[in-house]
């Protein structure tokens, strides 16, 4: 099993949802985040005269993070469908990480490993 | 790209400390970071307060991923800058992360 992390926008959060959804993989854990990427942020330019004002810079943008657990072979499907629906070609688009699940229980019924996220 | 080549660091530190922690990994070349507010609690089970027992505490938690060469560092980085001495300052946890894509141009890799 594995874990496909993905940090992305928090208007993208719908769109991803429905289309995880249409492709078979309903289940997934949401999160809201903060976050920056390697432009640290936005720089914004205040029109003000006091100093501390005009160094003001977002330094954290308001990100949606989700978390899909799908066996080995789903992966490259589960990362083409979130990159798809979250591509514009804009700085902020984010990004995803696949890391190793060793082990998955559903807790109603008990059940472990592939059966636990199928 | 070879399998396991980076790590997710997973760290949850006091939420007063974050600016800091920020700050010092932006320093030591750390730019990218993603944090959520959490509630936990460690082995002293929350605090007691006189009669209020608060069973968990506000947390945030930092997650970050970096080339498997720069964790120590990373690592460090955090340690000395979300540090205080008392209880409460916080676990970092390591995880192997296998593929990184960048969604905006579908790259692969940090």
């Amino acid at each position: 099993m594995k874990e496909v992390v993905a940090i992305i926008q928090m208007k993208k959060m719908e769109e991803t949802k429905n289309a995880l959804d249409t492709v078979g993989f309903p289940a997934f854990t949401a999160y809201k985040a903060q976050g920056r990427g390697k432009q640290r942020g936005l720089e914004i330019v205040y029109p003000s005269d006091l100093e501390e004002l005009r160094e003001g810079s977002v330094k954290f943008l308001p990100k949606r993070m989700i978390s899909v657990v799908v066996e080995d072979e789903f992966v490259p499907a589960v990362v083409a469908v979130i990159t798809r629906v979250n591509r514009t070609g804009n700085i902020g688009d984010g990004r995803i990480f696949v890391s190793p699940i060793e082990e998955s229980v559903r807790i109603r019924t008990g059940e472990r490993g592939s059966e636990a996220v199928s | 790209m070879g399998r396991c080549s980076m790590k997710m660091i997973r760290a949850i530190v006091r939420p007063e400390k974050v600016d800091r922690v920020a700050d010092a990994l932006e320093e030591a070349g750390f730019v990218a970071l993603t944090k959520l507010d959490v509630f936990g609690r460690g082995k002293q089970k929350g605090i007691r307060v006189g009669e209020m027992v608060y069973d968990s505490l506000s947390k945030t938690m930092l997650m970050i991923v970096v080339d498997d060469d720069r964790l120590q560092e990373a690592v460090r980085v955090i340690e000395e800058s979300a540090r205080t001495g008392n209880i409460g300052d916080g676990k970092i946890f390591v995880t192997p992360v296998e593929e990184a894509h960048t969604i905006r141009t579908g790259a692969r890799g940090l």
